[in-house]
């Protein structure tokens, strides 16, 4: 009985995530929006990949964007040759489709680690964080050195309305394309899921806490942390696959350090700790990345500055944040706790919304009002001392709330 | 008991004159899809700026065939992928004009993908503007009936630098210094073959490619110039690559002329200053003596208004798009590009004709020369380009491989 209890539990979020996914295109009905979605899927498989070395296995990755790249090259290779055989009308590619192109960019991410993966396992920690950055970069030079595979500064093109098509998917429109996208991202999210339930998924947890130990009770770290690798390096080439079939375009950017860095600010922001983190993360960033600089010209540094408190306040991430709640919940001490949480969230509102006010101000001298600013009705003269009075009444409330709840927070302590 | 009234009869005002505007022509609205923050915004503000100003000036002259211009800024942070998310926000902002100049990764992203726009929505067709994605494909194998080049290509401009190098006899010795990615590349290959053509007695002395904006001291390189003995100094060099090797060359007395395509990007003159003056040249649509006295006025107001400087072929691309859409009586893309075909328009550089063959623009070229104490100098200094030969636009034209596919 218990045991059936506990796999509906299991199951339960899976039925959830998929209601969601299916209820998405009831919903929403513009090509803009689902364009954005179809990104945040991509940005979802990328960020978990990632969270598999970082999150689980314990090794800082600066360079898990080769395999995304890499697998989004051998994916829009592939697409290209379906198109050309499409077009003769035979050959072994015009029978393959479009919508299995991810497993290709799986199976080249794979290959990747494989190949470079074993030196780069020995050690985890500072050793594999710098090894990784230097990969990182070699590819990124490289790609540039070889105009033939990776297309020079203009990338290689491709159109994926080719070959034969599955679930009546054409994929024309982004709307289309959300198909692909949801049923990869559910798929790749599942299969990532249970990889952390295997006993491998385990042992890289392991490894990850204390490697000594690991080897002393005879496993071979080296080995946890090359298999555990090449199954992110897969994960990541299968995210680089949906990229190449959304974009229709790889450029040698998408095998660089912004990219890494991306994964690691997607992974972080959501919170390593916890299975669905990066899934938070990936939302938060990419609506930051593309929507926000609509309205502010200071847009990246906020996305900096979320990421500075992220790491430095809430290490565990926005999704550490739900599970304390979640895990107060079920203790039944939510009581207890909750007032210490609300005092200090109203307390980081309040600050913040101190430091975008003074953000915002200095902007408009030095620049002129952005659209942050007057969509948000702010009619304020950063010449007028009663502006800035405001301003430093919102930073000491925030001082005075986080103040004022310290007793509250101390329960939780 | 006034003030309610008041109120009421404030709102109704205020709704009147919504309707009456709303009764007005629809606006034009243009996207600019450029690096907008970060760092990389220094190349993509200029524009917006320019397109601003020029729009408010148009606009005031009857707008696009009655239409007023809008432009909408969307922020790629010069990068491919991201573009592609802007482009389909601008498109379904119901946005039908799409400009984008800086980086030719991004051009070619968008070319494919306003290629594809098309093709898979004939009802509703996007025109892609382009002002500075100069790789020479666009308008070659990979043209495209939906794409406009406003700015001169890569090999167009290097034709008239190895012109004028080619008709200079004291020139005997050529040293090319790029940086080692693709663009590079094609400024090098494009020399050395333009070069051994105009001028097979002169020697390429050396041809050197340094990595990507990661070289912070050009000294080895600027000595491996100074004792091959060469001439004259060829690059594509941008970005900080600019500024340090010609901060370099200053410091170790290299005093030969240095071509470049990219010695006026915004804070490349401010930063290289006096050490640049008679050392970069710079290869453009323009130059900074602004002897045309309408173009000086505006230069200045523009420097006022926003900070930034003029940036003519902006500017040119934006009256012709008024031109080509007040011609066509319509403001539908269609319309408008069958009218932009052949277009022809006098700026203040010159005659310029939109070539309906390839949709490039053929436009004068100018070769100009760092100088201090200039009438109008540029980023607020006084520095700027001084005017040193000037090409006609046949002489800068080159022949095409495209086989256009236009609609029916």
């Amino acid at each position: 009985m218990s045991k059936r209890f506990s796999s509906w539990r299991l199951g339960m979020p899976w039925v959830a995530v998929l209601m969601v996914l299916l209820l998405i295109p009831v919903v929403v009905a513009s090509n803009g929006t689902f364009s954005i979605i179809n990104v945040i899927a991509i940005h979802i498989v990328f960020a978990l990949s990632y969270n598999m070395l970082l999150g689980q296995g314990g090794m800082l990755s600066f360079g898990h964007a080769v395999f995304f790249g890499l697998g989004a090259y051998a994916a829009i290779h592939v697409m290209n040759l379906i198109g050309d055989a499409s077009y003769e009308g035979h050959g072994l590619w015009a029978h393959f489709p479009v919508f299995l192109l991810p497993l290709i960019g799986f199976f080249a991410g794979a290959l990747a680690a494989t190949v470079v993966g074993w030196p780069f396992s020995r050690r985890a920690g500072t050793a594999f964080a710098m090894i990784t950055l230097g990969l990182g970069e070699l590819v990124a030079a490289g790609s540039q050195m070889f105009p033939s595979v990776f297309g020079g500064e203009a990338g290689v093109f491709s159109n994926r309305m080719v070959g034969p098509i599955w679930f009546g998917l054409e994929l024309a429109q982004p709307a289309q394309v959300y198909g692909f996208m949801a049923f990869w991202t559910f798929v790749a999210a599942l299969a990532m899921w249970a990889f952390t339930r295997t006993p491998l998924g385990r042992m890289s947890n392991a490894v990850r806490d204390n490697p000594d130990r690991l080897q002393f009770i005879g496993y071979q770290q080296r080995n946890i942390r090359f298999l555990v690798f090449i199954a992110a390096g897969g994960f990541g080439g299968l995210a680089g696959g949906m990229a190449a079939v959304n974009y229709e375009i790889v450029t040698p950017e998408s095998l660089g350090l912004l990219t890494s860095g991306l994964a690691l600010l997607m992974a972080a922001v959501g919170g390593l700790g916890v299975f669905y983190g990066p899934v938070v993360g990936a939302v938060l960033v990419t609506l930051m990345n593309s929507l926000l600089s609509d309205y502010t010209d200071a847009s990246v540094l906020y996305v900096g500055v979320v990421f500075l408190l992220v790491v430095m306040f809430a290490p565990s991430g926005v999704a550490g944040g739900f599970e304390q709640v979640r895990l107060a919940w079920r203790r039944g001490d939510l009581g207890v706790r909750l007032p210490g949480w609300l005092s200090s969230a109203l307390a980081v509102v309040l600050y913040s919304s101190g430091l975008v006010a003074t953000v915002e101000l200095i902007y408009q001298i030095s620049h002129g009002k952005d659209k942050l600013a007057r969509s948000l009705g702010f009619e304020a003269d950063p010449a007028s001392p009663l502006v800035w009075l405001v301003i430093a009444a919102l930073l000491a409330a925030g001082y005075g709330v986080s103040k004022a709840g310290k007793r509250y927070r101390e329960v939780n302590a | 008991m006034v003030k309610p009234i008041f109120k009421l009869f404030a709102f109704a005002l205020l709704l009147l004159s919504g309707l009456a505007r709303a009764a007005e022509a629809e606006p034009v609205r243009f996207a600019l899809i450029d690096p907008l923050t970060g760092p990389m915004s220094v190349v993509g503000q200029p524009a917006l700026a320019q397109l601003q100003f020029t729009a408010e000036r148009l606009n005031k002259e009857g707008g696009m065939n009655g239409h007023d211009i809008q432009i909408v800024g969307y922020d790629n942070k010069i990068n491919p992928q991201e573009s592609l998310v802007q482009l389909q926000k601008a498109i379904d902002d119901g946005i039908r004009f799409i400009i984008q100049g800086n980086g030719s990764s991004v051009g070619s992203a968008l070319l494919s993908a306003v290629n594809k726009h098309n093709q898979r929505n004939p009802g509703d067709r996007v025109l892609y503007l382009n002002y500075a994605a100069i790789e020479p494909s666009f308008t070659n194998e990979r043209c495209s009936f939906w794409h406009f080049r406003f700015d001169s290509h890569v090999d167009m401009k290097m034709n008239m630098l190895t012109d004028w190098i080619a008709g200079n006899q004291d020139f005997k010795k050529v040293f090319l210094i790029n940086q080692d990615y693709s663009f590079g590349h094609t400024v090098s290959e494009s020399a050395r073959n333009m070069l051994k053509k105009k001028r097979p007695d002169i020697e390429v002395v050396g041809n050197t490619f340094h990595p990507l904006g990661k070289v912070k001291d050009f000294s080895p390189y600027i000595s491996k110039i100074k004792s091959s003995g060469a001439d004259v100094v060829i690059t594509g060099n941008w970005g900080q690559d600019i500024n340090l090797l010609i901060k370099s060359a200053a410091e170790y007395g290299v005093d030969v002329p240095f071509l470049t395509y990219y010695g006026s990007t915004p804070g490349t003159i401010t930063q290289v200053g006096d050490k640049g003056v008679d050392r970069v040249y710079l290869i453009a649509e323009y130059h900074g003596d602004f002897t045309d006295p309408e173009i000086a006025e505006r230069q200045v107001n523009l420097y006022k208004e926003k900070g930034w400087d003029y940036y003519p072929r902006v500017a040119a691309m934006l009256e012709m798009m008024k031109k080509a859409g007040d011609q066509a009586g319509s403001i539908d893309p269609l319309a408008v590009a069958k009218a932009l075909e052949g277009l022809e328009y006098d700026a203040a550089a010159g005659h310029l004709t939109m070539r309906a063959e390839d949709h490039q623009l053929q436009m004068p070229l100018y070769l100009s020369v760092l100088k201090d104490n200039m009438k109008y100098g540029a980023e607020g200094t006084n520095y700027n380009f001084h005017q040193v030969a000037r090409f006609d636009a046949d002489q800068a034209a080159l022949p095409t491989t495209c086989r256009m596919r236009r609609p029916g």
